[in-house]
């Protein structure tokens, strides 16, 4: 009996053993082929009857171009020879140094932070406060903003998604990524340049250089001899960040509507010149944007409040931009904690009864 | 199963949400209706309430500086999003064959491509112009901000599944539809149905006492 119990016992081992490598090989099977291919023993050569033929259209010495009937650019050629090298440079050197300086400038920035955790308003608030930008300045700025961010996301998608995506999503859902962040890209392109023209038809009179600002240059904005450069309604770093939006913008956006619509005799060469262009011209604006929006939050006390409210505190105007201050107090142009309080209706006044004058009240 | 889902039942429960929530809130207003006025009409009340309701079209003349960006951006939103809406090729074999049975002849892609650009650039200028502006950041509430963002997500996808390759994007447009559908009657998304009897509402009784609404 308990011959016939040890019996079922290894004959249960047996059968499960069984499944489990009969599993095992469901799972490899369909791995074989590739790693047949990639063992030591070589995989028998299948040559390609025309791999001569192409060989000898791809490294002659004649014109790459044809003579034929088929109306359209390019159509003449039957190999484009400077298209493999494009897709190595793209592969092997633009995508690799896009990814190092994005990353690099990001932690850059946040070592930069953790270092010198951000410049505070050397004498506090002071309770009043100048305008510094309009509604229509605030909303053109947030329009570009978020615009750009959009594109910047699509755009590292597509450029990046192949190395970075694919291994984590796989290429199923990479492919439909992909498609909407082409879409979606394409789409909010032409914003971008209507952003940028109105940022420059608002902005431009006041990012002219001016004087002083080599000094502000020289002084690297203060961070080098300790105090403050003067400024006007811009410091020289703020007009040198202007001017790189808006000629690298409009690079971009240029190369952007060469690639958007290639039904204008685009030939390959310009194509692919124009995709280099376009995607070292966003490298450099995100990374830009990286020090743009650390400027503007973290990295400088109150600052982020020109672009909400559109009120900075004057102690913030003195210490930033000194000469736009004295300007501002020459005209009077100063307003008291109360009365931006009353024009923003802050929190807390929601519901309330608006204030009657005190002689009302006393009645 | 979850294409299944968003194609079958859930289209099905919120078109019905929606048809019943929009009319049930058309009813209620109706059914409110109006104070007995005894005067002697100083103006045709049908003329009065025809008048305003194409008058507010514009913004009075004391009120334009200061709205114009207002305008604009709403009429590029509202413009380009019934463009989308009714004539967006999708759309249009769409309704033809899963509602009305008939179809008409759509945009082409590049009208579609500028339609939705119009649309997204107003609707990107009405939510900071939301946000930025002291006194509609006042009056706005969480209701304005959900609407805004379930609008923006329904062009957004809509125009991301524009190719029309691959299901999961389609199905997702389709799913942000219906939750917007679902949203709708509870909503201020409601003035796209009281805006007209609104101004008409306010513009007959304006002009039954003779006043310009």
């Amino acid at each position: 009996m308990n011959n016939n119990k040890r019996t079922g016992a290894e004959s249960h081992s047996l059968l499960f053993s069984l499944s489990v490598l009969l599993l095992a090989l469901m799972l490899a099977l369909p791995f074989a082929p590739q790693a047949r291919a990639g063992g030591t023993e070589p995989a028998a050569k299948v040559v390609n009857p025309g791999a001569e033929l192409w060989r000898e259209v791809r490294q002659r010495e004649a014109p790459q171009a044809g003579a034929t009937q088929v109306a359209g650019m390019d159509s003449g050629v039957l190999i484009n020879v400077g298209g493999e090298q494009w897709r190595q440079f793209r592969m092997e050197q633009l995508i690799p140094a896009a990814g190092a300086l994005i990353g690099g400038v990001l932690g850059l920035v946040v070592l930069f932070h953790l270092i010198k955790r951000g410049v505070p308003l050397e004498h506090g608030r002071s309770g009043n406060y100048f305008l510094r930008f309009k509604e229509i300045d605030r909303i053109l700025h947030w329009f570009v903003a978020t615009v750009f961010i959009f594109l910047a996301l699509t755009g590292l998608i597509l450029l990046t998604g192949r190395v970075v995506l694919i291994p984590v999503f796989g290429h199923e859902v990479f492919s439909v990524i992909a498609s909407a962040s082409k879409e979606g890209h394409n789409l909010f392109g032409p914003l971008f340049l209507v952003g940028l023209i109105g940022l420059l038809i608002r902005f431009v009179s006041k990012n002219f250089p001016a004087k002083g600002d080599l000094g502000w240059f020289l002084k690297a904005g203060g961070f080098v001899g300790g105090k403050h450069p003067s400024a006007g309604f811009f410091n020289a770093g703020e007009k040198m960040w202007f001017w790189l939006v808006i000629f690298v913008g409009l690079t971009i956006s240029t190369t952007g509507l060469i690639l958007e619509f290639p039904f204008f005799g685009q030939d390959r060469p310009m194509m692919e010149l124009s995709l280099v262009l376009h995607g070292v011209g966003a490298v450099l604006l995100i990374t830009g944007l990286f020090g743009h929006i650390y400027v503007g939050t973290a990295g400088m006390e109150a600052s982020l409040e020109s672009m909400t409210t559109g009120y900075v505190d004057v102690n913030w105007a003195r210490q930033h931009h000194d000469q736009w201050a004295e300007a501002c107090d020459a005209e009077g142009a100063v307003i008291s904690g109360e009365e931006l309080a009353k024009k923003q209706r802050l929190r807390g006044t929601k519901n309330r009864v608006p204030d009657r004058p005190a002689a009302e009240e006393g009645r | 199963m979850i294409t299944a889902f968003i194609d079958g039942p859930l289209w099905y429960f919120s078109l019905a949400v929606f048809l019943i929530g929009v009319s049930w809130r058309m009813f209620a207003i109706f059914r409110s209706g109006s104070k007995p006025d005894f005067s002697v009409p100083r103006r045709s009340v049908a003329v009065s309430a025809v008048m305003t309701s194409l008058r507010r079209f514009v913004p009075r003349h004391e009120m334009s500086p200061r709205i114009r960006l207002h305008v604009v951006a709403g009429y590029m939103f509202h413009l380009g999003l019934f463009a989308l809406l009714l004539f967006a090729a999708p759309h249009v074999l769409f309704l033809q064959e899963n509602l009305l049975g008939f179809g008409w002849t759509p945009m082409p892609y590049w009208a579609f491509i500028l339609a939705s650009q119009i649309a997204f650039t107003g609707l990107l200028i009405l939510w900071l112009h939301r946000l930025l502006n002291p006194v509609t950041r006042l009056i706005s509430d969480a209701d304005d901000h959900v609407a805004a963002v379930l609008t923006f997500v329904v062009m957004l996808t809509g125009c991301l599944a524009l190719m029309e390759a691959f299901t999961g994007l389609r199905v997702l447009h389709r799913f942000s539809v219906e939750l917007l559908m679902i949203y709708f009657p509870f909503s201020r998304l409601m003035h796209a149905f009281t805006f007209i009897p609104s101004r008409a509402y306010t513009g007959a009784l304006f002009g039954r006492r003779g006043v310009d609404a």
